[in-house]
């Protein structure tokens, strides 16, 4: 196998990016080089690698259409990649579906329940088809059932769940032959914020219990920070960073400022202005952006010197960076170089 | 293969039980099946009297027409419970089991074949209410079933491999179409020899449904008989042949990679 990233040593964080393209032990999952094209010609992944550790609670952090779906479900067997391989457990996506099948939880960003089934059923059903006694089975369903809140509704038809609940019980699906990793898209979306920590709980939960392995995807940098000991930011395909939570904030605790000039003809003359102070300040639409470590004194400087020029200002943001902000910033910093899109 | 049939039993009773929590998908399937039996029966049993029907009571000739249409509309039912499943997603989650993708497939289907046994036996007994006499006994009977459970299994490859391949109830829906021109452009209600169309007779002869058809009279009528059962087992075969065999073919191209 060749060299299949190389280092760029920006800071230390780089390092661990992209090192543990090992396909040896240890790993619960490994990606190289995966591709994906819809037969429309889309690319949705555009060769990604990453390693997940052993019992580790690792997310893919991205935004609509970043490619997270597709990798989920490219990892978890039910899509095949246009190029590039994964291992589960040392097992080949590909090669040895069965193998990976059987070590694997999902529940999909869209959950698959049948609405004619009572809860119970459907558990029980889950766990006979990987192979349990009719018995352990239904001990199984009444646990989860227990461990998911649903005992109250276990007996009741599917189609009379609300959306929370069936998201649970979808969860409760992937869970019944416990495992060892666990993948989940999406998993907090469209829940409650209680029943949102209630999930988180679960997570860590399944994870301290059983020692499961955790593969996760947000679009909630919150999310992805309370509860991951690593994640890569994906961005149209590309994984833009990777790195602990903790690191990553460092890196992008940087407020934004945008200045936007009532005479759009002013907009280059600002842009200069604000360079003098902010060499990375950048052009964005119809306004000056630029990220800052103290939004609050810069933005009062700014305005100072635009006054001081005569530039009146239409316009003015300051704030935390969103999830896009950092994702504007990253790509930026690391440079098309470094997102693996070598071709 | 132990654990192949297990899995197999397992999401075929998990089928046949959510087709019985909603019954009013084959309820109408077993109606028109019925209908086609008084109606017919009660409006056409006058020219059973003619010498082109050789004896055979109207009521022998007419049944495997109800029977087939009730075995085609189960197999349909085949498709729809594939459609219903893809469509509450719930096809995917039992793809990410380790289950046989064989099974996966093959329920559906089974789940059809048992109701459409079950539809075919309360037809005969309805039959035999209004006054089927069956010389060839029990035996026939059986036969009858076996054959009405053959074709419908020939129409369950179809009905799934549609399924599969569409994805959308509204296209599977549409396809069982091709039910209409195979079921009466057949010697559907009177002996060939009756039929004055040319193109009728040659579609007649084309179409494999009418060798079911004789077959399934040459047993109600007269018992076991070789030569229009093995062309109605013929046909059977090479219906099954190519709709399973579509049906396999499109499962391993979607199963994989969809
Ligand atoms: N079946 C498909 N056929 C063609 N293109 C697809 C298909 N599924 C996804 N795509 C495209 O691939 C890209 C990635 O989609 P994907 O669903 O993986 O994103 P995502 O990160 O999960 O987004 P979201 O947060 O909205 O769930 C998008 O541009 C999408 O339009
Ligand atoms: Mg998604």
């Amino acid at each position: 196998m060749a060299t299949l990233a190389v280092l760029h040593g920006q800071d230390d964080s780089e390092q661990t990016r992209h090192s543990p393209a090992a396909l040896g032990s240890g790993f619960a999952l490994a990606a190289q080089g995966l591709r994906k094209r819809y037969g429309d010609g889309a690319e949705a992944l555009c060769g990604v690698d990453f390693a997940v550790r052993e019992g580790e609670i690792y997310g893919l952090l991205g935004p609509n259409g970043a490619g997270k779906s597709t990798a989920v479900q490219i990892l978890t067997t039910l899509l095949l990649p246009t190029d590039g391989s994964a291992q589960v457990f040392g097992r080949d996506i590909v090669r040895d579906q069965d193998a990976v099948r059987r070590s694997i939880g999902v529940a999909l960003q869209e959950t698959g329940v049948d609405p004619l089934l009572t809860g119970s059923e459907a558990l029980e059903l889950q766990g006979r088809l990987y192979g349990a006694t009719r018995r352990a089975a239904r001990e199984r369903a009444h646990e989860l059932s227990g461990m998911l809140q649903l005992e109250d509704f276990a007996h009741r038809r599917i189609a009379n769940y609300s959306g929370g609940m069936r998201r649970r019980l979808d969860l409760a699906l992937g869970l019944v032959h416990r495992p060892r990793l666990l993948f989940l898209d999406e998993p907090t979306t469209g829940l409650d914020p209680l029943s949102r920590n209630a999930l988180w709980d679960l997570v860590r939960t399944v994870r301290s219990e059983s020692g499961t392995t955790v593969f996760l995807t947000t679009q909630y940098l919150e999310e992805a920070d309370t509860l991951c000991d690593r994640i890569a930011i994906l961005r149209a395909g590309t994984v833009v960073a990777e790195d602990t939570p903790s690191r990553l904030k460092r890196r992008m605790r940087r407020d934004v400022i945008e200045l936007e000039p009532e005479d759009p003809a002013q907009l280059a003359t600002l842009l200069r202005l604000v360079r003098r102070s902010q060499p990375s300040a950048t052009l964005e639409r119809e306004a000056v952006r630029v990220h800052v470590s103290h939004g609050a004194t810069i933005a009062q400087e700014l305005l100072a010197a635009a006054a001081g020029a005569g530039i009146a200002l239409g316009g003015l943001r300051v704030a935390p960076p969103t999830l896009d902000d950092v994702f504007l910033e990253l790509t930026r910093e690391d440079g098309v170089t470094d997102t693996g899109e070598e071709a | 293969m132990l654990r192949f049939l297990e899995e197999l039993w397992l999401l075929t009773g998990r089928s046949l039980k959510v087709t019985l929590r909603e019954p009013w998908a084959v309820i109408p399937n077993i109606g028109i099946s019925l209908f086609f039996l008084f109606v017919y029966n009660a409006g056409l049993s006058g020219i059973g009297q003619l010498p082109a029907f050789g004896g055979v009571p109207y009521l022998a000739f007419i049944l495997p027409v109800a029977l087939v249409s009730g075995s085609v509309g189960g197999a349909g039912a085949a498709g729809q419970a594939l459609i219903r499943d893809l469509e509450s997603r719930y096809f995917t989650k039992l793809r990410l089991t380790p289950v046989s993708r064989t099974a996966l497939v093959m329920a559906p289907m089974l789940s059809g074949m048992i109701q459409l046994v079950a539809q075919t036996v309360l037809i005969l007994l309805v039959a035999l209410a209004l006054g089927l006499k069956l010389p060839g006994g029990l035996l026939a009977a059986v036969g009858v079933v076996v054959l009405a459970a053959g074709w419908g299994l020939g129409f369950a490859g179809y009905a799934v491999g549609t399924a599969l391949r569409s994805r959308s109830g509204r296209t599977a829906q549409a396809a069982t179409f091709i039910f209409f021109p195979l079921l009466f452009l057949s010697d559907t209600f009177v002996p060939l020899t009756l039929i004055k169309a040319g193109w009728m007779r040659v579609a007649a002869h084309v179409n494999p449904t009418t060798y079911v058809f004789d077959a399934m009279r040459s047993l109600l009528a007269h018992g076991l008989v070789a030569a229009p059962l093995l062309r109605g087992l013929a046909a059977i075969v090479a219906l099954a042949v190519v709709t399973l065999g579509f049906a396999v073919y499109t499962a391993q191209r979607t199963l994989r990679d969809a």
